[in-house]
């Protein structure tokens, strides 16, 4: 009866809960930690749920002192609604409204009972199982399924028909409820805290020598509270609804006036058959409008827990302003600001033509702040060039390739410039201007991508063949079964992956070898520009130096262009022909790999490379020195 | 493989766990079930042997003196053999045959309903999690309202409104009793006809939470990182939706499905006892009713493994689509 | 004058595949001192134990084999009541290891008391304060009350630092601490805990996986592969002038730019057949064969996966 699935509570038991973010993107802000974190954001939905919930309290709590005796009997009889009767009377001439105000009474009592009772079982089976680990945690998560999976309602029903009607009391219902419907919630308390348990700042708890039961009380449960707290929400709704169903059974406690009783004594005073909506109708909205404020009130402590469901909201105010006041020239710091119009560089486009242009881009996050996260970008990839793009977490690096393929998603936007991609088999085309299906078909048959996180880039639930394949049923549907296996094959081939691994799952593959999977992927179509956004980043330097060699001959054979995202400047040192070095959006300095080493011109690439000390060389000012840059 | 053994494993000691406790809680509870039972059966005519005694007993619990190890053995013994005692309520019908009678309405009805009811949430959520921010949002608050809504109320309102008033469907029953039983289209049709009310409820009931689990999961799975790269990939949206988004996205909901089947199995009880549905539900309140505690264990029991299998159904199924279960650690 | 001594640590991990139970040896017969003022740099790959390592020393794990002996100035062992007073450590990512519920004041205070190092209200403030300036986040009162949300990743590791001395500690394992953070912050970090290991006469296991500032940062240097030490020497030594071939492939792997001219193409090698048994030792000079541990697996041979099947 209890239909609410706690669920839906939990959608996301396994993804990490507001975890930090290392690399906040721009326009992100920072996630609202510590107490005030733990207060909802206002909401209409908040709004409309307080006021529910608070109201129906609040006639719970004073209506019974307000209306006369709901047992009063009178031989007028079942009437409707009128001005001495608000909701009419029952069939012996009850006042239908002071019925419902004792028994809206009696349902939050008998909800609140349970509500408390379940979670504490399900914090004590929860939380203590899921930190103390070992047997005692497999004992209490063994107990907690077994406690789901046996139906909870028949059980009760069974219990009760045990015990005789004058020993059903109102403590013993609410025990009963509270110990079939605590299980679900006890799950969602351990996944949490299991997770919570491996934080760092557990374990840097008890390095610094805290209690067991400190760590427990001080670190970890704070940090349930939002989670506790929608779990709560969900008992009081269970309970509510579990009495009503008991009561309406006849099973409920004895001598108790709840909202289920008062649709036992309708059903069973043929409420239904007189079509005396007045008297089973107002008991259910009351139990349905309260659970709905309840839920909605969990919607908000849903989005506290799971920060991913909050919808971006646009910003107030003008929009057509907002893109003014975003593209306003921003000042450039440094003299070596028109780096690109350094002798070098025009000699770079002179020597190739070019495959994709990039003029005077402008990307701009639309939240309440407005960011600027790309600020008049223009950078030119000759066909076959590897093109470093050097910076740091948001510089905007990322921001920029996303554009270029209009990836980005909401709140970012392109506010102005160009992108320009020139065919092999000329004419160009438009990217910011192509329509939803043209930029379709283009988008990995010219263009194709590898991005930072390949576990995370693998669709897990699918084979390695079935996203290869996707890929060309998708592009080119006339290419027969047989042809595109033996494609899949051959480029899994010339990234030196075994083609038998095709039947695999991504997670039957190591790391490095998911990175050549999605290189491999990138090539199927045989695209003219690759962006790569840090492909080895998360790999070891003996992997990454594997996979850096495969994607230098690979280019050297087939002649693609790349455009090469990381903040590793001395690796794209090596790697690139050209590099561009982003800060905060904007591009400080535009020139070849060789110069970018010898003769940097802007203060903030000096300062990049002096980050990087050099692994045989002298050492420089760097060591030991104290602080350069005290911050 | 492991994957699998554990399951079957888990669901062993659930179903030792079930057995356990319908043997502890007469014993656990006041009063003498058994002499009730037995003074009903003599009242109805029944024999009361020293063999049915004993039966009653083990089931039930009583003084006679035999350790409780002794009693717990011979009731599991009883139970494989599937003696449940005979019926007091429907004497001299054995319990196994009431439940027998009854079972097949129940899971028919609520097979249907629950699977109906994932399969209209589940769509209906990816399709509003897929268009996060349009006005399909504002759908979602208004399904916790049909989350809220106490099962046998919404089965009062709609008997009110389709029956009562608007007169389309019948008010109670599982078929036209005029009718005899039977495989053929009339009596069929007839058992459509009836069990429309009582699946319409809890399709309408529960389809709210398969709905907003699916469509929180759908937005988790929309940041990842494969849909960004589904979009690179240049696949069509209807494409990454269901291969790449619903299909990771669903996980959870077919997880969580016992949970979930727990609920509507409850709610079906209640349903059916609105609409005298002839099915398990009626049963196990008839026999609280009339205090026959054979029967209401039976029917317990009954429900407890039926919904023990299906669980181990959907898990088996989730073993199968989804890949990492079966890594072999 | 010994701060911390390591014996033939052991960890194993239990792996269970089906029925089977087999066991993983994550760190295999490894052996090292820490002395005041010195910094050893612990070098490896992800896998290589490194980490475990760590978590051994700050007793986060209990080691299967061999022993951890904590020593006080004058050479007599530190009981295991005092033990976190002389050993702390410093995590890896300061994004995870502060507390989003906490103040920074919080996370100062709670060590200070814990190990008796300031009595009442007032003193642990002046002293949370004090911790605050020593690691440069100034001005330190209106730092002490923020929480870690509001504080960059260069600050939040600062104040990880900060908790880390604030028992007095002698002893200061750094597991990474500047890999999670900005290439251009990173150096000033490494030069704090460079500063504060000068003023407090501290010994640093310093662990990474960035053989440039191992080398910079570092008096001695161990490799470690797969749970065993594969060569340790005087930083320069390791580095510049490599023996043993695994650390010659990550010599050779490691991005550096003043090599450019040559070939990203050419292979960076592989692990030879002697070297699956032996360790090199630059203080003697010589090889040693791994002794009581085991031998490395052929099938780990080859990381970069240069020989294709």
């Amino acid at each position: 009866m209890t239909n609410l699935s706690p669920l839906t509570g939990s959608a996301d038991e396994g993804a990490p809960l507001a975890g930090p973010d290392p690399d906040p993107s721009p326009g992100r802000r920072p996630r609202a930690s510590g107490m005030r974190a733990l207060v909802p954001t206002w909401s209409p939905k908040l709004a409309t749920g307080l006021v529910l919930v608070l109201g129906i309290g609040l006639f719970g709590l004073f209506g019974p002192m307000l209306v006369g005796d709901p047992n009063a009997i009178d031989s007028m009889g079942m009437t409707s609604p009128s001005g001495d009767f608000w909701l009419g009377t029952t069939q012996t001439g009850q006042d239908v409204f002071a019925q419902l105000a004792h028994a809206t009474r009696g349902s939050l009592q008998i909800g609140l009972l349970v509500g408390v009772l379940a979670t504490l079982l399900s914090a004590v089976f929860g939380i203590i199982g899921g930190y103390v680990g070992g047997a005692i945690d497999e004992g209490f998560s063994l107990f907690s399924n077994v406690m789901l999976v046996i139906p909870g309602l028949p059980l009760v029903i069974v219990i009760a028909g045990f015990v005789p009607v004058q020993d059903r009391g109102w403590w013993t219902i609410g025990l009963v409820l509270a110990i079939t419907s605590w299980a679900a919630s006890a799950r969602v308390l351990r996944a949490q805290t299991l997770s919570l348990r491996n934080r760092d700042y557990v374990a840097a708890a008890r390095v610094a020598g805290e209690k067991r039961w400190r760590v427990v009380s001080v670190e970890i449960l704070p940090n349930l509270l939002p989670l506790l707290a929608s779990q709560f929400v969900f008992a009081i709704i269970a309970g509510i609804l579990a009495e009503a169903g008991l009561s309406f059974l006849g099973l409920g406690a004895s001598g108790s006036q709840t909202l289920g009783t008062m649709l036992y004594f309708a059903q069973n005073g043929f409420a239904l058959q007189n079509e005396a909506w007045w008297w089973f109708v107002p008991p259910g909205a009351v139990i349905a409008l309260f659970g709905c404020g309840l839920a909605l009130i969990n919607f908000s402590i849903d989005e506290i827990i799971n920060p991913k469901l909050r919808v971006p909201k646009p910003p107030k105010g003008d929009a057509a302003e907002a893109i003014e006041v975003a593209v306003a020239p921003v000042p450039i710091e440094g003299a070596a600001a028109e780096a690109p119009a350094a002798p070098g560089v025009v000699r770079v486009e002179k020597r190739r033509d070019a495959v994709l242009t990039v003029k005077d881009l402008n990307v701009v996050y639309r939240t309440a702040q407005p960011v600027h996260a790309v600020k008049d970008v223009s950078i030119t990839l000759g066909r076959g060039e590897i093109l470093g793009l050097a910076g740091e977490s948001g510089s905007g690096k990322t921001t920029l390739a996303y554009a270029i393929n209009r990836l980005h998603r909401p709140p970012a936007e392109v506010a102005s410039g160009s992108v320009t991609f020139h065919d092999r088999d000329g004419g160009d085309l438009d990217l910011l201007t192509l329509g939803d299906e043209e930029l379709r078909r283009f988008r990995w048959a010219k263009l194709s991508m590898v991005f930072q996180g390949a576990m995370n880039s693998l669709n897990p639930v699918i084979t390695i063949n079935e996203q290869l394949d996707d890929v060309l049923t998708t592009h080119r549907p006339d290419m027969p079964r047989a042809e595109r296996r033996a494609r899949c094959e051959e480029v899994l081939h010339l990234v030196g992956v075994d083609p038998a691994r095709l039947g695999s799952f991504p997670h039957e593959l190591s790391g490095g070898m998911r990175q050549r999977v999605m290189i491999a992927m990138a090539m199927l179509l045989d695209p003219q520009v690759m962006i790569m956004d840090e492909p080895t980043t998360a790999l070891d330097v003996v992997v990454q130096r594997g996979i850096l060699r495969e994607i230098i001959r690979l280019r050297d054979e087939l002649g693609f262009a790349v455009v090469f995202i990381t903040h590793d400047l001395p690796m794209l040192l090596e790697l690139s022909d050209r590099i561009a070095v982003m800060r905060a959006g904007e591009i400080v300095e535009y020139a070849e790999a060789d110069q970018i080493y010898d003769n940097p011109t802007h203060p903030y690439t000096r300062q990049l490379l002096e980050s990087f000390p050099s692994l045989t060389g002298e050492r420089g000012a760097f060591i030991r020195t104290g602080e350069r840059t005290p911050r | 493989m492991r994957y699998y053994a554990r399951k079957l494993g888990f669901y062993l000691v659930a179903l030792w766990a079930a057995l356990t406790l319908n043997f502890l809680i007469p014993r656990m509870m006041p009063g003498n079930p058994v002499d009730t039972l037995l003074i009903k059966l003599q009242q109805r005519g029944g024999s009361v042997g020293p063999d049915v005694r004993r039966s009653y007993e083990l089931l039930l619990g009583a003084d006679t003196g035999d350790p409780l190890f002794q009693q717990y053995a011979e009731y599991l013994g009883n139970m494989f053999r599937g003696e449940l005692g005979v019926s007091v309520s429907a004497f001299p019908a054995p319990v196994t045959e009431v439940i027998s009678q009854s079972l097949s309405w129940t899971i028919v009805l609520v097979g249907i309903a629950t699977l109906l009811s994932f399969l209209v949430g589940v769509v209906l959520g990816t399709v509003v999690g897929w268009k996060r921010g349009s006005w399909l949002d504002s759908l979602v608050p208004a399904t916790t309202v049909l989350s809220a809504v106490p099962y046998f109320w919404l089965a009062l309102i709609f008997a009110l409104v389709f029956s009562s008033s608007l007169g389309w469907f019948p008010r109670s029953g599982g078929y036209d009793v005029a009718l005899a039983t039977g495989w053929n289209y009339e009596f069929i049709n007839s058992a459509v006809y009836h069990g429309f009310l009582p699946a319409l409820t809890i399709v309408v009931s529960s389809v709210g939470g398969w709905l907003l689990g699916m469509r929180n999961m759908m937005v988790s799975t929309m940041s990842e990182d494969y849909i960004l790269t589904a979009q690179a990939k240049g696949l069509r949206n209807r494409r990454i939706m269901t291969r790449y988004a619903a299909r990771n996205a669903v996980l959870p909901s077919v997880a969580g499905f016992a949970i979930s089947l727990g609920f509507v199995v409850s709610g079906s009880i209640v349903t059916e006892q609105v609409f005298s549905y002839p099915g398990i539900g009626s049963k196990l309140l008839q026999a609280v009713e009339n205090s026959d505690y054979a029967l209401m264990q039976g029917i317990f029991l009954v429900i407890t493994i039926a919904v023990l299998g299906a669980n181990l159904i959907v898990d088996l199924l989730y073993g199968l689509i989804d890949p990492r279960t079966r890594v072999e650690n | 004058m010994t701060a911390l001594e390591v014996r033939d640590l052991v960890k194993d991990y239990p792996i269970r595949s089906g029925l089977r139970r087999s066991t993983l040896r994550a760190v295999d017969h490894v052996s090292f001192t820490l002395t005041p003022g010195r910094t050893v740099a612990l070098v490896g790959e992800s896998g290589s134990g490194k980490s475990t390592v760590a978590k051994m020393i700050a007793r986060l794990e209990r080691p299967t084999g061999g022993e951890i002996v904590a020593l006080k100035d004058d050479g007599t062992p530190v009981s295991d009541r005092e033990y976190r007073d002389h050993v702390q450590m410093v995590f890896q990512d300061p994004f995870a290891s502060l507390n989003p519920f906490h103040t920074i004041e919080h996370h100062l205070a709670r060590p200070l008391r814990l190990h008796g190092r300031a009595k009442g209200a007032d003193d642990t403030r002046r002293q949370v304060e004090q911790l605050l300036e020593r690691v440069n986040l100034t001005p330190a009162d209106t730092m002490a009350p923020r929480r870690p949300h509001e504080l960059s990743g260069g600050q939040r590791q600062r104040v990880a630092i900060a908790r880390a001395l604030a028992p007095g500690a002698q002893v200061v394992v750094a597991d990474e601490p500047v890999s999670m953070l900005d290439v251009s912050i990173r150096l000033g970090v490494l030069n704090l805990l460079a500063r504060l290991q000068r003023e407090d006469d501290l010994a640093v296991l310093y662990i990474t996986h960035d053989l440039a500032t191992a080398r910079h940062f570092s008096d001695d240097i161990l490799v470690m592969y797969r749970g065993h030490v594969v060569e340790r020497g005087p930083a320069d030594d390791v580095i510049l002038h490599p023996r043993h071939s695994y650390t010659k492939l990550l010599a050779a792997a490691a991005p550096n730019p003043d090599e450019r001219g040559r070939s990203l193409a050419e292979s960076p090698g592989a692990i030879s057949q002697e070297d699956l048994t032996r360790t090199y030792d630059h203080y003697a000079g010589e090889w040693r064969p791994f002794g009581k541990a085991a031998p490395i697996a052929k099938a780990l041979a080859d990381p970069a996966g240069t020989r294709r099947g």
